[in-house]
């Protein structure tokens, strides 16, 4: 499946700009919408919970930008699966009228959300440096490690993708299935709150250790909110899942590839 | 050394389709993720035979038709080939890149403009950006769209989607093109230059599946066509004998479905009102069975109601009497079905005068290369005495259908053959009454 999708690097890398032009086209402002989002939420986030609520969990202040390091790979990966689930039947056209290689339509979908969430990047990094400059201890030069984070989610995201977008073609509760379970794994990811908060809360702790989603972003919050080089467990813990979600996926989706056609 | 093999192998293939039943889902998911196909453990029922045990190759350089009616299995055959869809059984080998237009502009996106849209057509099709930077120039003029390129795509017409849908396959260096149907969309300038540049292609060694349900476009630019009937393939050939067969087999089936609605209406209308002005006379004699019988080359007469401009029949009837008859006449007319006469006459007219019938009797009149033109026609019979009181007249004993190979109005049609003066050129040379054929009687 590697090998292959190798060999459309040119066609997923053509796709993947037509679908952030397609995205944004006849839109006046185009890419500064995806900056506009993080922003906006960066903003939000700090009046509600800098200066209404005023959160006090340990190791979590300030908590907007506690907040968006894990929001962001969390919305990359949530979307990313949203859209890969559906990407086959969006593209049936495609698939069932020309020669092509419905593998790379997952692919491009994750590589798609990661170019999104590469353009939030800058207003994270901002926010942890204006952060810093109040005097909060966070972020650091393990932010440097981030990109290793990134290789460690693009397989789990890929590969997940590919299993629900051959999964959604023959039974197409999966989309369903797949966003009520979204929602409920954002609350049992440390993403709102850190799970350092949750000794009192043993079984809570215990779920949130076995979702799935929580290595990784774990991941990026150490490197980049809490500055500290992540544990070698949880790279380990992370890049297993990754490879297992990609072996999985690329195996379900090459049993159900010649059925594909005809079931879109 | 041996001789390369055919760029195009197909080799028993079938192909079955499921019938949507609800409430499959879970079942159709089991058996895809198990057996690798959507129809396994389906009963014959549950399941659509779309092909059946096809087998050919295509050489290079060979121009591949496929022709048939609707739902024959044509576009599932291409895709087949074209490796869009999985063979249930059987095996397709394909050598080379395969450039497929089942469906104008497939692949296109519509929110982008025509340039961004060639950039990813091409990449489909297995071009790399380089390939399809050296080649935009060309795919453009070969478009025709110069001035809509950097338009969305969603504000294109259909023609022009095939257009640049043609223009991006033809220049992808295809050593198979497959084309479905597409080319009729075109203008007719367009479609010349599609069909130069497939016979440019041709010429270089390249190979073409065609797809088309104009015959005369098949005949002109294959070398070899295959029939498909109900997803059976019926015959495989040279182009002019397969499609003459498919040609004989549409006029047939036609004729026969308007036989039997004939027949339907007749007996609807004797139904109704048995003594009908439809048939009537004394009885004296009777016109038991009445039948059209087409004359082979070798003389054998089959009984059918369609046949070709210039094939030569025989309208037969048997007549019986209550007692014999010395005053008799056998009448014939062929009529539209609007009532207009063609033709008629009989036994009086023709200086015949009788003088003794005796039943049952079989009469016959044989009219060699019956000319007539394409449409539906009326026979009447009758026998009646010589003052013209009827015995038994059958207005509309039945009804037949004559095809032709060209359109032509009117109700007769004439050997012709058309010249000029050189004076007169033409773009495309049409046809003519075939001397050949005059000559074969």
């Amino acid at each position: 499946m590697i090998g292959r999708l190798l060999g459309f690097r040119g066609l997923i890398a053509t796709l993947t700009s037509r679908e952030l032009k397609a995205r944004y086209r006849g839109s006046w402002l185009g890419f500064v919408w995806s900056l506009v989002n993080p922003i906006l939420l960066l903003g939000v986030y700090t009046v509600v919970f800098d200066f209404i609520f005023t959160p006090r969990m340990a190791g979590a202040s300030p908590y907007s930008v506690f907040l968006l390091t894990g929001l962001f790979p969390w919305i990359w990966l949530s979307t990313s699966l949203v859209e890969s689930t559906s990407s086959l039947l969006v593209n049936a056209a495609l698939i069932r009228k020309a020669v092509f290689p419905a593998e790379v339509l997952p692919v491009v979908v994750a590589l798609a959300n990661l170019v999104h969430f590469l353009l939030a990047l800058p207003i994270i990094l901002a926010a942890i440096l204006g952060a810093r400059m109040l005097g909060f201890e966070v972020g650091g030069w393990s932010a440097l490690l981030m990109p290793l984070a990134i290789v460690v989610l693009l397989p789990f995201v890929a590969g997940l993708g590919l299993a629900l977008a051959a999964l959604n073609v023959h039974f197409k509760d999966t989309r369903d299935l797949l966003q009520n379970l979204l929602t409920l794994l954002f609350f049992l990811t440390p993403i709102l709150y850190p799970m350092a908060g949750l000794a009192h809360l043993p079984w809570l702790e215990m779920v949130m250790k076995l979702n799935p989603g929580t290595p990784f972003v774990r991941l990026f919050q150490e490197v980049l909110f809490y500055g500290n080089l992540p544990e070698a467990g949880l790279w380990l813990q992370a890049s297993g899942l990754a490879l297992l979600a990609w072996t999985v996926g690329a195996w379900i989706f090459e049993r159900l590839a010649p059925t594909l056609v005809e079931a879109v | 050394m041996s001789r390369p093999q055919p760029p195009v192998r197909v080799r028993s293939v079938s192909k079955l389709y499921r019938r949507m039943a609800p409430g499959f889902r879970l079942r159709t998911l089991k058996s895809a993720l198990v057996e690798r196909s959507l129809v396994g453990g389906l009963s014959a029922a549950e399941s659509i035979p779309a092909v059946q045990d096809v087998s050919f190759e295509v050489a290079a350089g060979e121009a591949f038709g496929l022709i048939g009616s609707n739902g024959s299995g044509k576009s599932t055959l291409l895709k087949l080939v074209a490796g869009i869809l999985q063979p249930t059984s059987g095996e397709v080998i394909v050598d080379g890149r395969v450039a497929a237009l089942i469906e104008l502009g497939a692949g296109f996106h519509p929110e982008i403009s025509g340039r961004e849209n060639i950039f990813i057509n091409g990449s489909v099709l297995g071009l790399s950006r380089r390939q399809i930077e050296e080649r935009y120039d060309e795919i453009v003029a070969f478009s025709g769209l110069e001035d809509f390129i950097e338009e969305p795509v969603k504000n294109y017409s259909s023609g022009m989607y095939v257009r640049l849908g043609f223009a991006v396959a033809v220049h992808t260096d295809p050593d198979v093109l497959m084309v479905d149907e597409v080319l009729s969309v075109g203008d007719e300038a367009f479609a010349h230059r599609c069909l130069h540049r497939i016979e440019e292609l041709l010429a270089a060694g390249k190979t073409l599946l065609f797809v088309s349900h104009s015959l005369t476009l098949v005949e002109d630019l294959c070398d070899r066509v295959l029939w498909m009937d109900r997803g059976v393939p019926r015959l495989i050939g040279e182009p002019r004998r397969v499609v003459d067969a498919y040609r004989e087999s549409v006029a047939e089936s036609e004729g026969r479905q308007h036989q039997k609605a004939k027949e339907e209406a007749e007996a609807e209308r004797e139904a109704e009102d048995p003594a009908g002005p439809r048939r009537w006379g004394s009885g004296a004699a009777t016109i038991r069975t009445a039948r059209l019988l087409v004359l082979g080359e070798s003389g054998a007469a089959v009984e059918r109601y369609h046949l070709e401009t210039g094939e030569s029949v025989e309208f037969e009837m048997t007549v019986e009497v209550d007692r014999p008859l010395e005053d008799f006449v056998f009448g014939i007319g062929i009529a539209t079905p609007r009532g207009t006469e063609v033709w008629g006459t009989n036994t009086e007219l023709g200086g015949w005068k009788g003088s003794r019938l005796e039943g049952p009797a079989q009469v016959r009149v044989r009219c060699p290369d019956l000319r007539l033109a394409p449409g539906e026609y009326r026979v009447d019979l009758a026998v009646h005495a010589s003052d013209g009181a009827p015995y038994d007249y059958r207005q509309g004993a039945f009804s037949f259908v004559v095809s032709a190979p060209e359109q032509q109005v009117g109700l007769y049609a004439p050997r012709h053959e058309w010249s000029f003066s050189s004076a007169v050129s033409w773009a495309e040379v049409g046809s003519t009454t075939e001397s050949e054929e005059i000559k074969h009687e």
